[in-house]
Order: structure tokens, then C-alpha cells, then sequence
């Protein structure tokens, strides 16, 4: 595989309910990150945005956004899935030789809609929707009582994952205010509303507004637009089969093979010491946990055990994660942001010393059907 | 540099204007079926990666393809999902070539997948939403509904093709025979072909020209109908596709340029393009993808196109923006034969979307044809050899052109 | 075929189906909201109520827009003078929708028409007037707006476009 730098990225903050025209947030992003890397309209000739229609209640919901996005008379494509398989098709895109600059944007509004009732149209219409026993928050109990029942983990221990993502969201600016809680407790997780018992409240990556953007070049083109671009080394992709019973719940099998095929491709033997930083979407805190396995962090059922605070020994989503806010399509587009300023040393506050590879991860589907997993490293 | 990159296969499912005996994810089985058998040594174990999409909200199911993963084969391998409304199938394809060509390690064979089941849904609920946003606005910005609907009736995809259509007569004087002759050419063609939907072998033209107008200049008789069906195109590298296949389609040129939005802007800002048959998104892309595909004389290089029309008048305008025939010469060229099938430069041998749309599918109806022109497996085969064949796919309001330039040579190296 | 996936064959699944099973199930639409900013607009529709237009334009490439725009796509940047513009226009092309009164049955045809201000670059959609027949509708007519008596400030400010005398014979085109 040959060298793609990220170049340029921009987040907008994460709202609950942003004081934004949707257009107007785009176009916030996009051009940010074009005026961060310094370039012009004209350099651009690649445009990969990423939007849901069931999340932006229009149908080809890409259908307004060309100019906002930066799309007139360029390149241009929608990937339906998650921000970061959007950054997928815009490294394609360049390492075709066909682009010389990408944007990749991605993002919805949540406040503009019913969320978890949205996730419900991606349920099978005859079997699981009428009855509606499945969506997204079940499935996501289903899955935690899975991991805790066969490993012997406990509540409490992945509680301590809202807690530490909350605490370090608290540490990001742009994190979800509602999110940036210093103070919380085990307990105060726990005792949270129950959304699906086990699942509790704060446990749940809370939807909000934002629109991110990235830049994506390929090497002779990356090093003369700025000094610190971060390479993609490697990326791997897997779905999963789709009925839960089909799955091993306690585990997840598409990150386990999206893992070997990028760590394949970037020459990654012993994750668990070579990686310094992990940027991971979970959607719910469990999570982290299973990913953290499956990643080789560490020995199936012991993710718990693993140091992940910003000063531990694996630092895991020091910027807060999914849980410090998960706008719908750009999660996954944050988590890649999130990792570049990892590796060049912008993240401020919750800078992780001496970062040199970071991986990235993106996620689709009821419990974590589809998943991405990029493989990071600064220059 | 990428890779060189090689259409293996192509396949169908039967199109009608419902497929009720089938179901959402045995609908797109039944296109990866009729792929495969075109490519017998191809298993669905050899397939490296999936790339599926269609138009979600017109049935009713977001993100379908986690739902369908068993049907695709797709279960625990790659896949991904490219939506772009009208021009889905085109982007799908085009997203296909682009996963082969990045050389990622152990994607190689990468089958994608476009489907439509519109009687699932409610399609004009589903076209209303298209716009359904910007209508809301518009009303708190002091329009009624009622005046809304009316424009709304003109800001649909008929509305833009009757838009374009005004413009068009009235720049190259023509008549509504012109284009009743080009509807009447594409019906009989999908009499000839197995999987299309209206298939009107005796059609005439004034059969046509007796229908009622559903929007000026455009009659009922012109308009595509809404199909189910599903699409599928197996993409590889140079080297494995000679194995899969007699006559590799090479994939040379690919392209999908956007102008700005038309008719009903963002935030009700309008439409950017005075003349809406003006089409700067298809002459770009025809630029980017003949450039990449090395063809400098379209007209002279191009055998075979398929051109994406579900309006009649839209078939003139882009074979001329894309290069094909002179400005304002494509209704001459059609009286004259010259895309009939035994013509000199055939033009929607299929039928086309005219007479087939299943629409996430049907954009990448057009190259999957195209190619298999080129590999002379095609049901309406044309009687000359093809070379080099183009597939093009058209979306919405705003113009979103995806274009995909194929040749049985594989890409000239100057590049 | 792939052994994961026990996929059966299509004569399979025509025998044993004769038709799927079908479940009710819709797109609530109206549990939606959407966001939109008119900071962009304001300008413009207050000056409605003076009866006067107003159009943004973009100092990168000099293109008027009117209705205002958010963002020049060529440019890529938010447009930034506002200029005037007059209330004269031309159709820039049109269509005839025919729509049936649900309860006369009568259908009533009506040319939704793209309007190109004189002075702007871009065009928006609207109504000619009800008594501007349908026949005499042709590509560059030249029309003026008609101001509603009460001026609100909205766009509906404008009712309709009135048909103006078009006293140039060589530029009609009749369809």
C-alpha cells in the first residue's frame, strides 16, 4: 500500500442541539479544514461526504450538500455507513492515482430527529421491526450481558469505562457539554436511568450535532502542503453476519478480521506494545472493552484490566470517545481526527506523551456489525 | 499509481414492475446468481470485498445491506456502502473499480451490488422527501403549502426532465417527435432484451404521441416506469480476470462530477443554473473520464453507449454534452439510424432506463451493458464489434453525472 | 458456491415463495425537524416590505445571486456585497404541470416557470400569473413582478410574475 498523508482535518463542537443551519455547519467543517491545511477550492478534486438519509429525514440526503461541501465540478460521492468508511473511499480514491486532494466529510444533526427510533429502520421489516424486540439499545444489552456472563466481568468494571471516557472528554473543548463530567462516580453510572438492563444511561454514546471534515493526500503531495502529516498504514474493514444469533455476542468477529487485515498491512506484530494510542466509537461502553480484546490490547475477558487513562499504559480514546458525544455519521470521522492530533501533538490537555501509532475505529450496525479499523503514524 | 482494473462479470434479475415473489436481499441473490453464471471458475468464496447500495428511504429500510450480509455472501468480508440517490448504481460501480484500483492487500475480486424494490415503498413518498426539508423551510420562510405542492409537482425529477426538455426544444428546434422516435427506438430494443420491464416490440410513434401529458413537453408514453430489480458487476485485477473470463472488460475512465443544485436550492436558495440543459457536471465528467481513458475523438473511438435517460429528451442531451455528437445534432442522428442497433454508434441497446428503472439499480445497468457489449454476451447484441463502450448515470436536481469508459484494451501507460 | 452462507438456488426460492410476506410500515417524516439559518437571507427579506430586491454576490467570481445564497460553490466562500437588482425578468425555462381539482375533477394547467432576474445569475422557481394563458408561455418571456398588497416580509412577497409586452418579434419562439 502506498503512503496517504491526512493533511487538514476540522470538527465542528459538539452540540445537543447546535444553534446551526445543517448547510451552514457543513460548509463550517469543510472550509476549516481546507483553510487549516492552507489550500484553495481548486486543489481540491476529490469530495466524499457522509450522511444517512434516515438520519437527515431527506431521501439522497447529498442531494443539497455539493456546494456546502465543496463538491461543484469536483469528484464526488456519498458513502452511507460511517464517517471513517467514508474516509475509506476517499484513501481509495487517492491511492488510485486518479486525486491528488480528498475531502471526506461526514456528520447529521441528531437533535433534528428521534435517534434510536431512526436506528430502528435498519432492522429486518419482517421479523425483527414489527415486533420491535431489536433495536439498537437491546441488542447493545444482549450484547453486554454476553460479555459479562462469559468472562465473569462485572458492572462496576465497565462502569470505570464511562467514568474515564467522561473524565477525559472533560479535558476536550469540543467534546459535548453535557458529556464533560469531571466528577462522575461508578455509582452515579449505575444508578443512571436503565435503558436495557444492564445498559444504563450514561452508559449510551449520547447523539449530538456536528460535521466533521478530513483532508486526505497521497505522499509527494502531503509533504508539501504541511510538515506534520499523519499516514495511513494500514486499514482494515469487515462485516459481520447480521442476525445476533448468528454471532458470538461476547466477542466481536468483524473487528477481530478488520484488526488482522490492518495490522497485516501495516507490518503490526505485537499490537498490545507497538500502539501507543486508540481512538475506538463505541457506541455503548462495553464496547471498548470487546474491542480492546479483539484489537490484542489484551487476553479476551481482561479488558478491563488494561491502563487506559490518558497517563496508562494503552490509552484508550483519550478524547473522550463516542461516549463524550456521537453525532450520527461523523463519530467514526472524529475518531480519526482525534488520532492525527494524537500523533502531531495538537490535542492539548488530553496529549498522550510521545504518541507514534494510533489506530482509529469505525462502527455500523446493531451491536457493532460492521467495523473499520485504521492504523495510524505520524511523520 | 493504481492498478489496472477489469470487469469479469455482469448479471441481472428479472425486472417487472413488482417482484413480489421475491424479497429485498433474494432480489439482489438473484442478480449475484446470474453474475456468477456468466463467470463460471468464480465462486463466492473468491470474492475479496462487497460494494452494495440503493435509494433507502424507497423501501422502507435503512442501511439494508447489514440485513441482507447472508444473501450477498458478504458475511465476514469487507463491504461497502455508496449511495448517491439516482446515480446509486453508477457510484456503486464506479466505487467498485476504485476499491480494485487502490491495491488495499488482499482485496482483489470485488463484486458490487445495486438494487430497487420500489413497490416495497411508497416511491413518491420517497421522491417527495428528496426535497421534503427544504419545503419546510421555504414554508417558514412565508410560502403555503399550497402553493408548495404545486411546486413541488415541478421540482421532482419529471420536473427538472420537463425543465431540461423546454430548453432543449427551443435551443435546437425541436419537436416532440424527435422525441417520441427516441422512446419508440428504446422500447423495441427491450423487447429484445431478457431482463427489461416495458417491452414494446410494435410501438410507433404515434402511439406515443396520443398519451396524455403529464408535465409539458413530456407525455405519458415517454416517461420510464418504476421497476424492481437488481444489478450486479464483478470487478478484478487485470491478471485474475483472464482467468475468469474470454474478454476482459478493462475499465479505463471513471467519473462523477456534480454542477450546483437546480430548481430548488439549498435553503430555498434557488437554482444556480440559468439554462438547465447547460449540463457542466456531464462535460466534465466526460472530460475526466475520457482523459483517464485516453479517448481524445469520443465520437470516432466510442462503439457502443449506454447513456442513463429515463426521459427521451434527456437521451439527446447527453449523448451530445458527452461528446458523442455535435451540439444539437442527436435528434438528426436518431432520425437518420444512427444508433439503432445496426447503426454506426448504437445508443441504449438495452432499452435503457426509458424503458427499465429500478432505481438504485439502474445506473449501473448501463455500464454492466456496455460491457457485456463489449464481451458479446448481451442480449441485444449489437452486429459490429465493440471496442470501446461508455455507461453514464444521472441524478436528481443537481446534475450529479457518474461516468464509466470501458474498453477491451486495457489503459494506454502514458498516464 | 460458498458453504458460510448455504445459499439456495433461484428455482428454489421461485417454488417454495409464491409471494412474500408483507408488513405495514412508514417514514415518519413529521417526527422530524430541520435547521436552517436565514442570517444569510435577512437582509433580503426585509427589504421586500420596500418593495425592493436585493441579491448577495461573490467578490471571488463577480456571480449574483437571487435569491441570496449561503455559499458560492465556484469559490467556496459565503457571498459578501449585497447589490441591487431590478424587478424585470425573463423565463428561463418552464414546465406545464396539470393538476386535477379533487373535487370539480377539473384539471387546471398551470406554467411553473424558472425566473432569471434581470441582473442576477442564478434563477428560483415561480408562478406566472392566472390570467397569462398557458399557450403564450415561450423560453425569454419577459415578465415584472407583481408585490402583493401586504408585505410581510416573506418571500411569498412577491405573488406572481405579470407578462410583460414583448414587442421584439425575432427573439419568439412559440412552442
Amino acid at each position: 500500500m502506498q503512503k496517504v498523508g491526512i493533511v487538514g482535518y476540522y470538527q465542528v463542537k459538539l452540540y445537543s442541539d447546535a444553534n446551526y443551519g445543517r448547510y451552514e455547519m457543513i460548509f463550517e467543517a469543510s472550509r476549516g479544514a481546507l483553510d487549516k491545511a492552507g489550500l484553495k477550492k481548486k486543489d481540491i478534486s476529490t469530495v466524499i461526504s457522509c450522511t444517512n438519509d434516515y438520519y437527515d429525514g431527506r431521501t439522497i440526503s447529498n442531494c443539497f450538500t455539493v456546494e456546502v461541501g465543496g463538491g461543484y465540478m469536483a469528484d464526488e460521492s456519498k458513502v452511507e455507513m460511517d464517517g471513517a468508511h467514508a474516509v475509506l473511499y476517499g484513501l481509495m480514491r487517492v491511492l488510485s492515482g486518479n486525486h491528488n486532494l480528498a475531502v471526506v466529510w461526514g456528520g447529521s444533526m441528531a437533535s433534528c430527529y428521534p435517534y434510536h427510533a431512526a436506528r430502528l429502520y435498519e432492522t429486518d421489516p419482517t421479523w425483527e421491526r414489527p415486533l420491535a424486540y431489536v433495536n439498537d439499545i437491546t441488542s447493545a444489552g444482549f450484547q453486554m450481558r454476553a460479555y459479562m456472563e462469559k468472562y465473569g466481568v462485572t458492572a462496576e468494571e465497565i462502569a470505570k469505562v464511562v467514568v474515564k471516557n467522561k473524565k477525559n472528554a472533560a479535558k476536550n473543548p469540543l467534546a459535548l457539554e453535557e458529556a464533560q463530567l469531571a466528577n462522575l462516580s461508578v455509582k452515579d453510572v449505575l444508578n443512571s436511568g436503565i435503558y436495557a438492563d444492564p445498559v444504563t444511561e450514561l452508559m449510551v454514546a449520547p447523539p449530538c450535532d456536528s460535521v466533521a471534515a478530513l483532508l486526505l493526500a497521497p505522499e509527494k503531495q502531503a509533504l508539501k502542503i504541511t510538515d506534520k502529516p499523519v499516514w495511513i498504514k494500514g486499514v482494515g474493514y469487515n462485516q459481520d453476519a447480521y442476525y445476533l444469533g448468528d454471532r458470538d455476542l461476547s466477542g466481536c468477529k468483524s473487528m477481530n478480521l478488520a484488526a488482522k487485515m490492518a495490522y497485516s498491512a501495516a507490518g503490526i506484530k505485537d499490537p498490545s506494545s507497538e500502539i501507543d494510542v486508540a481512538e475506538l466509537f463505541e457506541a455503548y461502553a462495553h464496547e471498548e472493552l470487546i474491542f480492546a480484546e479483539e484489537l490484542g490490547f489484551a487476553d479476551k475477558g481482561k479488558g478491563a484490566e488494561i491502563n487506559s487513562a490518558i497517563n496508562g499504559d494503552l490509552p484508550i480514546n483519550p478524547s473522550g470517545g463516542a461516549l463524550g458525544g456521537n453525532p450520527p455519521c461523523g463519530t467514526g470521522l472524529i475518531r480519526v481526527i482525534e488520532a492525527v492530533k494524537q500523533l502531531t501533538g495538537e490535542a492539548g490537555e488530553y496529549q498522550v506523551k510521545g504518541a507514534k501509532k494510533a489506530v482509529a475505529s469505525g462502527q455500523i450496525g446493531m451491536c457493532a456489525q460492521n467495523n473499520i479499523l485504521y492504523v495510524l503514524e505520524g511523520n | 499509481m493504481g492498478r489496472q482494473v477489469a470487469i469479469a462479470s455482469a448479471g441481472f434479475s428479472e425486472h417487472a414492475s413488482k417482484r413480489s415473489d421475491v424479497s429485498m436481499p433474494e432480489l439482489v441473490s438473484e442478480a449475484i446468481e446470474d453474475c456468477l453464471k456468466n463467470a463460471p471458475s468464480v465462486e463466492l468464496g473468491d470474492i475479496d470485498a462487497f460494494v452494495n447500495g440503493n435509494m433507502p428511504a424507497f423501501e422502507g429500510a435503512n442501511i439494508p445491506e447489514l440485513w441482507m450480509t447472508d444473501w450477498m455472501g458478504a458475511r465476514n468480508k469487507p463491504l461497502l456502502r455508496v449511495t448517491t440517490g439516482g446515480t446509486t448504481g453508477g457510484s456503486v460501480a464506479i466505487a467498485g473499480y476504485y476499491n480494485v484500483t487502490a491495491g488495499l492487500p488482499g482485496v482483489d475480486t470485488v463484486l458490487a451490488v445495486a438494487f430497487e424494490q420500489q413497490s416495497q415503498g411508497d416511491t413518491s413518498v420517497g421522491l417527495a422527501s428528496v426535497a421534503y426539508g427544504e419545503i419546510s423551510i421555504l414554508n417558514t420562510l412565508g410560502v403555503s403549502y399550497d402553493q408548495l405542492s404545486r411546486l413541488l409537482s415541478a421540482g421532482a425529477a419529471i420536473g427538472v426532465a420537463a425543465y431540461q426538455a423546454t430548453t432543449y426544444m427551443n435551443k435546437t428546434k425541436t419537436h416532440e417527435e424527435d422525441l417520441a422516435r427516441v422512446v419508440v427506438q428504446n422500447r423495441r430494443n427491450a423487447a429484445k432484451t431478457w431482463w427489461a420491464h416495458l417491452k414494446m416490440p410494435n410501438l410507433t410513434i404515434e402511439d406515443v404521441l396520443d398519451t396524455p401529458y403529464v408535465q409539458y413537453p413530456l407525455r405519458y408514453g415517454m416517461v420510464c416506469p418504476a421497476s424492481d430489480g437488481a444489478c450486479a458487476m464483478l470487478f478484478t485485477t487485470e491478471e485474475k480476470a483472464k482467468d475468469m473470463c474470454d474478454i476482459p472488460v478493462y475499465v479505463n475512465g471513471v467519473a462523477s462530477v456534480a454542477n450546483e443544485t437546480a430548481v430548488l436550492g439549498y435553503d430555498g436558495s434557488g437554482s444556480a443554473q440559468v439554462d438547465p440543459s447547460m449540463q457542466l457536471g456531464a462535460i466534465r465528467s466526460a472530460e475526466l473520464a475520457y482523459s483517464q481513458a485516453g479517448i481524445s475523438f469520443p465520437r470516432k473511438e466510442i462503439d457502443y453507449a449506454e447513456v442513463y435517460a429515463p426521459f427521451p429528451n434527456q437521451e439527446l442531451m447527453w449523448t451530445e454534452k458527452l461528446g458523442l455528437f455535435e451540439e444539437a445534432t442527436a435528434p438528426e442522428m436518431y432520425k437518420a439510424g444512427v444508433t439503432a442497433v445496426n447503426g454506426e454508434l448504437p445508443v441504449n441497446c438495452s432499452g435503457g432506463v426509458n424503458s427499465t428503472n429500478a432505481i438504485g439499480a439502474s445506473a449501473m445497468e448501463r455500464p454492466a451493458e456496455a460491457a457485456l457489449q463489449i464481451m458479446g454476451k448481451a442480449s441485444n447484441q449489437v452486429p459490429k464489434t465493440v471496442h470501446t463502450s461508455i455507461g453514464s448515470g444521472w441524478g436528481g436536481s443537481l446534475n450529479l453525472i457518474t461516468l464509466m469508459a470501458m474498453s477491451d484494451q486495457p489503459q494506454r501507460k502514458w498516464r | 458456491m460458498s458453504k458460510m452462507t448455504q445459499r439456495k438456488s433461484l428455482e428454489y426460492i421461485k417454488k417454495d415463495y409464491k409471494r412474500t410476506r408483507t408488513l405495514p410500515g412508514s417514514w415518519y417524516l413529521a417526527s422530524y425537524k430541520f435547521k436552517f439559518n436565514i442570517t444569510h437571507m435577512k437582509p433580503f427579506l426585509e427589504k421586500l416590505k420596500e418593495k425592493k430586491l436585493i441579491a448577495n454576490q461573490c467578490s471571488s467570481c463577480n456571480r449574483v445571486f437571487f435569491p441570496p445564497r449561503l455559499v458560492c460553490g465556484k469559490c467556496f466562500v459565503k457571498p459578501d456585497k449585497w447589490v441591487d437588482i431590478r424587478d424585470t425578468a425573463s423565463v428561463s425555462t418552464y414546465a406545464i404541470s396539470y393538476l386535477k381539482d379533487p373535487e370539480t375533477g377539473e384539471v387546471q394547467q398551470r406554467p411553473m416557470v424558472l425566473v432569471h432576474h434581470d441582473g442576477a445569475d442564478t434563477t428560483s422557481i415561480a408562478e406566472l400569473a392566472p390570467d397569462v394563458n398557458v399557450k403564450d408561455t415561450y423560453v425569454g418571456m419577459p415578465i415584472k413582478v407583481h408585490w402583493r398588497d401586504e408585505r410581510t416580509g416573506g418571500i411569498m412577497d412577491i405573488e406572481y410574475y405579470d407578462k410583460v409586452d414583448d414587442d421584439s418579434d425575432d427573439l419568439r419562439y412559440k412552442k
